[in-house]
């Protein structure tokens, strides 16, 4: 049905479902009537990243830093302007998402879902839960009538609500129960992989926690893999296994959570994690915090070299002048950092 | 329980800066009377931090707009006292004061000032941010433009605006969301208010950003000697910059106490469970957030005796259910509004 991907599959490890490499997404910047493109926001820059398969892999930045914007990448939302996205399906052929046809696409895309940050823009005001949540059913022609209503009442009670709220629209239910409803959404046509993008931020302390350990049994009950995107490093240390840290269109670090956290080797995960308010009052009034100076470049106006060095408290002339590449440490964390090796940075202490 | 206002009502201590009694504010709506504010008692003293955090629909907002009397036109006000010091020393009674009256007028931007989440939407989008600073500085002080300029500026440079000579004469959407919250604490701070209403100031923010518009507020309030109410759903954000803190659940204050009490003895099982159901830095991952069971309620039934009974893990049937708890003043000055605040050996026995 679909062509195997040119460029050796082979390559790709067993246990891999998504190997992102190279990846590139620029935005041409319009001016005038003309349209005239003036120049390009590097949205992704040379991303290069794998995710496991059952693995939950957390990527964190500031806004603009392109976290979204790789999801849409590989649930290919977006076309990428360089590189390759390649996507294990549940029958173990591997395809390159970037160069699928449109018909190929929707195969891949029943096995791959994405849940949004905003649960009350998300869902169409004016579809019913069964209209909602069975939509990927009729739209991929899975079902009869009959099949799809009992599917939706199952996937409804398999996200803790209750199957007589079918008839019901989104309009009568909270901010957490409407997410609730994009994981149904998500899950009905059983993907093995999805993406959540800022899934839990927009909702209440009690009510993400709730979310989040549904989010976790699901993903032990159904085998899936998240791409798990979100600015609170709190949540994202919590759920995920591996991380990485953006910043303007790069990935800064790539590693295992626990490691990661308790001895970052990049400044800019030091300063990110330096930042985080913590609920330990007596903690915060001994822990010396610095905040990073500064603002997020625009995306436009890189600077040169490394684009963190004008807020990088260790940053020297080398940074100034020098692109960091992504380079492999012995210790298997992937650090973009002239001097990952040298610095003796601070993580956050276990307790 | 509801006391009407009572105007031998002993006068504040000198150092109270604002206090509210039992503030009631009610909403009438087509499905029946919503009681946002149902009794509310905090107070602040001059130069502190009163953080008040609380999940949405709290009452946290309504309960801050009512000091300002910022309310919505249909909103009753139902009962209680909001009382303010002066500049000039005296006491003043908030809720006798016509929103629209000279005093109130004067009150707002001159001696309170307040903040708020989106500044985009709070910041005029057709006046450089110059002339908004400058006019609230014209409207309460006999300055002339060139003079109001000028303390446009110097309040830019206060708030560590890069280049205020630029900044001064430039519009809102030209600034980045940081940025922004800078110019709107300016144009709060343009007449040295002794009180500032910070409403989810930086929960629109970026971690880092968030750091520095902390340690911002935490430097202008020592500078100025200015009081805060900080509100917030973040435990991580009011444990970084309150002194004392008020838990506000389903329209009541559950428990305040100084922030330490409140972080490592929380009293009232809704604290108790909220600090348990925040994911922490520095902590295992994986393991499973505690979480509260249910929802908060929606306003027009909200359940008999404890509002948060349905949902606690500590409730006693045949006394949370059906009474109403007072407050249990411990001798720290804590206080909790459960039946069996500091006994839960004693609950447990009942169980």
């Amino acid at each position: 049905m679909t062509q195997p991907s040119k460029n050796a599959p082979a390559a790709m490890q067993d246990d891999t479902i998504i190997s992102v490499r190279s990846a590139r997404k620029y935005f041409p910047v319009q001016e005038g009537w003309l349209r005239t493109i003036k120049g390009y926001v590097k949205a992704v820059d040379d991303i290069t990243f794998d995710i496991k398969k059952g693995e939950t892999f957390g990527l964190v930045g500031e806004s603009g830093s392109g976290k979204s914007s790789i999801a849409r990448l590989i649930l290919r939302a977006y076309d990428l302007t360089g590189g390759e996205i390649l996507f294990r399906r549940s029958n173990g052929e591997v395809v390159d998402v970037s160069t699928l046809s449109d018909r190929s696409l929707r195969e891949i895309r029943r096995e791959m879902q994405m849940i949004f940050q905003d649960p009350y823009s998300s869902l169409n005001p004016r579809m019913t839960l069964l209209e909602l949540v069975g939509e990927p059913m009729v739209i991929h022609g899975v079902g009869s009538e009959g099949e799809i209503r009992d599917r939706v009442a199952d996937l409804l009670r398999l996200v803790g609500l209750r199957p007589e709220y079918l008839n019901r629209y989104p309009h009568a239910f909270s901010g957490g129960q409407r997410q609730r409803i994009g994981i149904a959404r998500a899950l009905a046509l059983n993907p093995s992989f999805i993406a959540a993008d800022e899934a839990v931020s927009a909702l209440d302390v009690s009510v993400a926690a709730q979310n989040i350990n549904l989010m976790q049994d699901l993903q032990e009950q159904f085998g899936l893999t998240y791409l798990f995107i979100t600015h609170d490093l709190g949540m994202v240390e919590h759920i995920s296994d591996r991380i990485g840290v953006m910043y303007l269109g790069r990935l800064m670090e790539v590693g295992p959570t626990d490691e990661m956290f308790a001895k970052p080797q990049h400044p800019y995960t030091e300063a990110l994690l330096a930042a985080v308010p913590q609920p330990d009052p007596r903690g915060n009034r001994t822990r010396k915090r610095v905040p990073l100076k500064g603002e997020i470049a625009d995306a436009m106006n890189i600077p040169t070299g490394c684009p963190f060095h004008p807020r990088c408290p260790y940053a020297d002339v080398k940074c100034r002048g020098e692109v960091p590449e992504l380079r492999m440490l012995p210790s298997g964390r992937q650090v973009r950092c002239h001097y990952a090796e040298t610095l003796d940075l601070v993580g956050v202490a276990a307790a | 329980m509801t006391l009407a206002f009572n105007p031998s009502q002993p006068p504040m201590p000198p150092d109270r800066l604002l206090q509210l009694d039992d503030v009631g504010v009610h909403f009438p709506t087509r499905d029946g009377l919503v009681k946002a504010v149902n009794g509310v008692s905090y107070h602040v003293n001059k130069g502190e931090v009163l953080g008040i955090v609380g999940e949405s629909g709290s009452g946290k907002s309504v309960t801050a707009r009512s000091i300002m009397r910022l309310q919505p036109k249909n909103a009753i006000n139902a009962s209680g006292t909001i009382r303010f010091r002066r500049k000039s020393g005296e006491e003043l009674l908030i809720n006798e004061q016509d929103r629209l009256s000279r005093t109130m007028r004067d009150l707002r931007g001159n001696e309170i000032g307040m903040i708020f989440q989106e500044p985009m939407t709070a910041l005029s989008p057709v006046h450089t941010i110059g002339t908004q600073i400058a006019r609230t500085v014209m409207l309460h002080r006999k300055v002339s433009k060139a003079e109001a300029r000028a303390r446009a500026i110097e309040l830019l440079g206060k708030v560590q605006m890069p280049r205020p000579n630029d900044i001064v004469d430039r519009y809102p959407h030209h600034l980045s969301g940081g940025m922004r919250q800078r110019a709107m604490i300016a144009l709060a701070l343009a007449c040295d208010p002794a009180l500032l209403i910070a409403d989810e100031p930086t929960t629109a923010l970026d971690v880092t950003t968030e750091a520095q518009i902390l340690e911002l507020l935490k430097q202008l309030k020592d500078e100025m000697n200015m009081a805060i109410v900080f509100i917030t759903h973040n435990f991580g954000v009011v444990a970084d910059i309150a002194d004392r803190v008020a838990v506000m659940y389903l329209g009541r204050v559950v428990e305040t106490g100084t922030v330490d009490e409140i972080f490592y003895e929380p009293k009232h099982p809704y604290t108790q469970a909220l600090l348990q159901s925040i994911p922490r830095l520095g902590q295992s991952h994986g393991r499973r957030l505690r979480t509260i069971a249910g929802m908060v309620p929606d306003p027009f039934n909200v359940p008999t005796g404890c509002s948060f009974h349905p949902r606690c893990m500590k409730a006693v049937g045949g006394v949370c259910d059906v009474q109403t708890p007072d407050d249990v003043l411990f001798p720290s000055g804590q206080r909790a509004r459960c039946h069996y605040a500091g006994q839960t050996a004693l609950a447990e026995a009942a169980q």
